[in-house]
């Protein structure tokens, strides 16, 4: 949240972010005190024995160590490492046990990175693009990981949690818990390619009966291609590099394209990649291939339309 | 037989240029080091400010997208291998064989041989920008798949000219472990030697140690690219995650590499300039050390992410964390040094005592991101950008400035410009704390690193321009420097032999030194062999110790001209 001005973590939205923000704040109070401790007598010891003219062969007091005083300084840090190492650990099971607290977990959301966007899966099939929709106050077992033929990408809302490497071949799995409904801003932390910057990710966090209900009418809609499966997939995995307006950005204009009349041309392409251009749905379904060719002959075919 | 006229130096290698490019001279080498190290430096500075540019507003169109990646790619292996490493290489070169009072390096033509691959190593580098798909745009650590698919020949010119490097540093290494164990004057035990040489010998044994790892990874990553293996790549059954742990196994101890021999420059400077005996030599060689050996168990601590174990985490959190106290050993012994001296304020000192103020802010992040759930959230973020730049940039560069400024005389027989040293200290020294500190908030914020836009917020775009601005003052200061080079060239003090009454050996000779650095080496009897030599003197001036014979103390070595 704006309040802290980066000077404190995000407005922790889960137990999970609340219990990182907690160890900030210890470290925070820990490498001020001994920030101080470095930097007054530093200022200190400059203002008091600077030169102030004298000659160079002035010598202060020939002192060359002192035992006791260089074990408590190193003892010292020992110390305040113990203090923090053992606030971590105390803190840890209120972090990745989530699952264990409430005996398992609610909903089981499978979390892919792609070149260039978010792939998420839901139990009962319904995908969502970007943007990833939760109940509140409900434990949600993320599964992360990349396609086989994808690259890194990590996996970031910062008030939700701490990110997990979605890395392929790999999956990685964390659990949180949402305690606050809302818009919650993440990222893509992992360079992924040359469109990593705008690789953003998004957690709407909504009430559980208007989740609950969200989602059968969403698998509906998918089964029955009513959804907006094809133009969130088009915002998310095509207009990063062809534009909004599919008017070509990094990659070729789609827009009044030959290939939007050609079905298995366009299908070869996505699931393949062509030259600088990633295999973006290599693993896509009929369901959203098909989602996608619709809304794109709809909105980009133009006149050439059969 | 009659004596042998030896031909030597030949006719053309006593040219202006070719004396250079022949020299086998460990202090000429060191120049060299030091010198092109300095201008991979003010490249490397320059593709820094066209990334602030482009960051100072959310949406601008400085660069493009793949010239960005370009950008941090090609600064962060500038830095890392062109800059930091080498200027290390270089003052070492000059300085190890005089503070031990040797004649040269134990291999001089090894030597030379290493700035040579140094050098053609560079160039490669640079080479890249004009090769098909230009310069490798996947980041200095290059993690694969990502770095396998990037398209183009930048990457693997990156790889060749990280093997280059790789050989060059460690010839250079084992050249630094064979001098300092077999060249050491007499009576220099290691109780006795300067806290830079310490530093040095570590640094170079943890070269060769943690560079073969590195060549094995890159070795790896271009037989995946170019040949038909598939260490790194998923979809064939390969283990993306490997070449994290190999790289990091070389990466995490080459932080440490980064910055000890920089800590050495500081634990020379400042007992000299506080006119006072370091305050705990022993703990400070022995943390030196210490440093080094704990630098190899905690590469894991740039994988918090990737999914590790438990015990794993924790292992490399404590890990970690342990360095701190060594460090911390450090930071109050030097603070210790300065309690109760003469300190004098000149530019080498200030680099110095600014290295402990900002320094210690680097090491203090170190500790925030040690603690792996905090790490989860910073990792990856601009809090690391701001974290590693306080550790390299207001470590290891702040004891680079000292060290020239310290050396300069020594090097080249003039001193550095006191008023404009003054002007280049406060402006990097602002400069860089406006530049980096408010990346620390960034991080906190959700701004991942090395990305080319970021989120059209107050917060985010009022830090991201504090940070530009800083990087320009930064860039300013360093031209400062660079006049300041100029100017002393052309009419900077003359040095004479020890401009600063200081303590090693270096200051016993010319400056610069002669071609074969002295005519005669006293007997060390201590960590601090010239102001013994100068007590010795006094006392022998005022009669009250006739056991040594001032004029053979007294006696300068002889001049002679060389560069």
């Amino acid at each position: 949240m704006a309040g802290g001005g980066g000077f404190t973590p995000v407005e922790p939205s889960s137990p999970s972010a609340e219990a990182i923000a907690d160890i900030y704040y210890l470290l925070a109070g820990v490498a001020g005190f001994v920030f101080l401790l470095v930097t007054v007598p530093l200022v200190l010891f400059i203002f008091r024995f600077r030169s102030r003219g004298r000659s160079r062969d002035v010598e202060g007091p020939q002192i060359r160590g002192h035992n006791r005083l260089e074990l408590a300084w190193t003892a010292l840090p020992v110390l305040i490492l113990v203090v923090i190492a053992t606030f971590v650990f105390y803190k840890l099971p209120g972090l990745t046990g989530v699952e264990n607290a409430s005996g398992g977990a609610d909903l089981e959301v499978r979390v892919e990175g792609r070149r260039f966007y978010w792939q998420y899966e839901y139990p009962n099939g319904v995908i969502a693009i970007d943007t990833l929709r939760l109940p509140v106050d409900r434990v949600v077992r993320f599964e992360v990981t990349a396609p086989d033929s994808d690259v890194n990408h990590s996996f970031w809302v910062p008030a939700i949690g701490g990110k997990l490497d979605a890395i392929p071949g790999e999956t990685t799995h964390t659990s949180v818990r949402p305690d606050r409904t809302g818009v919650f801003e993440g990222v893509c932390a992992e360079l992924c390619g040359i469109q990593h910057a705008v690789m953003l990710a998004r957690i709407e966090v909504v009430p559980r009966a208007s989740f609950d209900r969200w989602l059968s009418a969403e698998a509906r809609k998918q089964e029955t291609g009513d959804s907006r499966l094809g133009e969130n997939t088009f915002t998310g995995a095509c207009a990063k590099c062809h534009g909004m307006q599919a008017e070509g950005l990094i990659g070729p204009p789609l827009a009044g394209n030959a290939l939007l009349n050609d079905k298995q041309g366009l299908e070869e392409v996505v699931r393949n990649g062509r030259g600088a251009m990633p295999a973006v749905g290599e693993d896509w379904g009929p369901r959203q291939f098909d989602a996608l060719f619709g809304y794109m002959r709809k909105r980009y075919g133009g006149a050439g339309g059969s | 037989m009659a004596a042998r006229t030896e031909p030597y130096p030949l006719a053309w290698d006593r040219g202006r240029f070719a004396s250079w490019l022949t020299t086998v001279d460990h202090k000429r080498i060191g120049i060299l080091y030091i010198v092109t190290s300095l201008v991979f430096f003010m490249a490397g500075g320059v593709l820094a400010l066209l990334m602030r540019a482009q960051l100072a507003t959310p949406d601008a169109d400085v660069v493009t997208r793949d010239g960005y990646n370009q950008l941090f790619t090609m600064h962060g292996t500038t830095m890392v291998f062109l800059v930091v490493v080498p200027i290390f290489a270089g003052f070492a070169n000059f300085l190890v064989p005089l503070m031990i009072g040797a004649r040269d390096m134990a291999f001089p033509r090894l030597n030379a041989f290493s700035y040579w691959l140094f050098l053609l190593g560079g160039l490669v580098l640079y080479a890249s920008w004009f090769v098909d798909g230009g310069a490798p745009s996947s980041g200095w650590t290059a993690y694969p798949p990502n770095s396998v698919y990037a398209q183009g020949d930048g990457q693997d010119l990156w790889i060749l000219s990280l093997h280059i490097l790789s050989l060059a540093s460690l010839a250079g290494a084992i050249n630094f472990i064979v001098t300092i164990h077999n060249m050491r004057t007499r009576g220099m035990t290691w109780m006795r030697l300067p806290l830079f040489v310490w530093t040095i010998e570590v640094y170079a044994a943890l070269l060769v140690i943690v560079l073969p790892a590195l060549s094995a990874g890159l070795t790896l990553l271009l037989l995946d690219r170019q040949g038909w293996t598939h260490f790194f790549v998923p979809s064939e059954g390969g283990d993306a995650i490997l070449f994290q742990h190999v790289f990091w196994f070389f990466g995490h101890p080459e932080v440490y590499i980064m910055i000890l021999p920089a800590m050495g420059i500081v634990s020379e400077v400042i007992p000299v300039f506080s006119r006072k005996p370091i305050f705990g030599y022993k703990a400070i060689a022995l943390s030196t050390v210490a440093i080094g050996f704990y630098s190899l168990l905690l590469w894991g601590h740039h994988m918090f992410t990737v999914g590790l174990p438990t015990w794993m985490l924790g292992f490399f959190m404590v890990s970690s964390m342990i360095i701190a106290v060594p460090t911390g050993v450090k930071i109050f012994n030097w603070l210790a040094t300065t309690w109760r001296g003469n300190l004098i304020l000149d530019t080498a000192m200030l680099f110095s005592l600014g290295f402990i103020a900002v320094f210690t802010v680097g090491g203090l992040s170190g500790i925030f991101v040690a603690a792996f759930p905090f790490d989860w959230q910073v990792h990856d973020t601009y809090f690391i950008v701001a974290h590693l730049h306080y550790v390299l940039f207001g470590g290891s560069m702040f004891g680079i400035f000292a060290g020239l400024y310290y050396w300069w005389p020594k090097m080249f027989g003039r001193l550095l410009g006191e008023r404009l040293g003054k002007w280049h200290f406060w402006l990097t020294f602002v400069g860089f704390n406006l530049a980096f500190f408010p990346q620390h908030m960034l991080g906190m914020l959700g701004m991942p690193r090395r990305v080319y836009t970021y989120r059209d917020d107050d917060l985010w775009t009022t830090y991201n321009l504090i940070s530009t601005i800083g990087s320009f003052i930064m860039g300013l200061g360093i031209l400062v420097f660079v006049v300041n080079v100029i100017r002393t060239r052309r009419r900077g003090t003359r040095a004479g032999n020890d401009p600063w009454v200081a303590d090693t050996l270096e200051w016993y000779t010319s400056s610069p030194p002669p071609h074969h650095n002295f005519d005669s080496v006293p007997y060390v009897t201590s960590a601090r062999p010239l102001r013994d030599l100068r007590r010795r003197l006094r006392e022998a001036e005022t009669g009250r110790n006739g056991s040594t014979r001032p004029a053979a103390i007294a006696r300068p070595p002889a001049p002679e001209t060389t560069s």
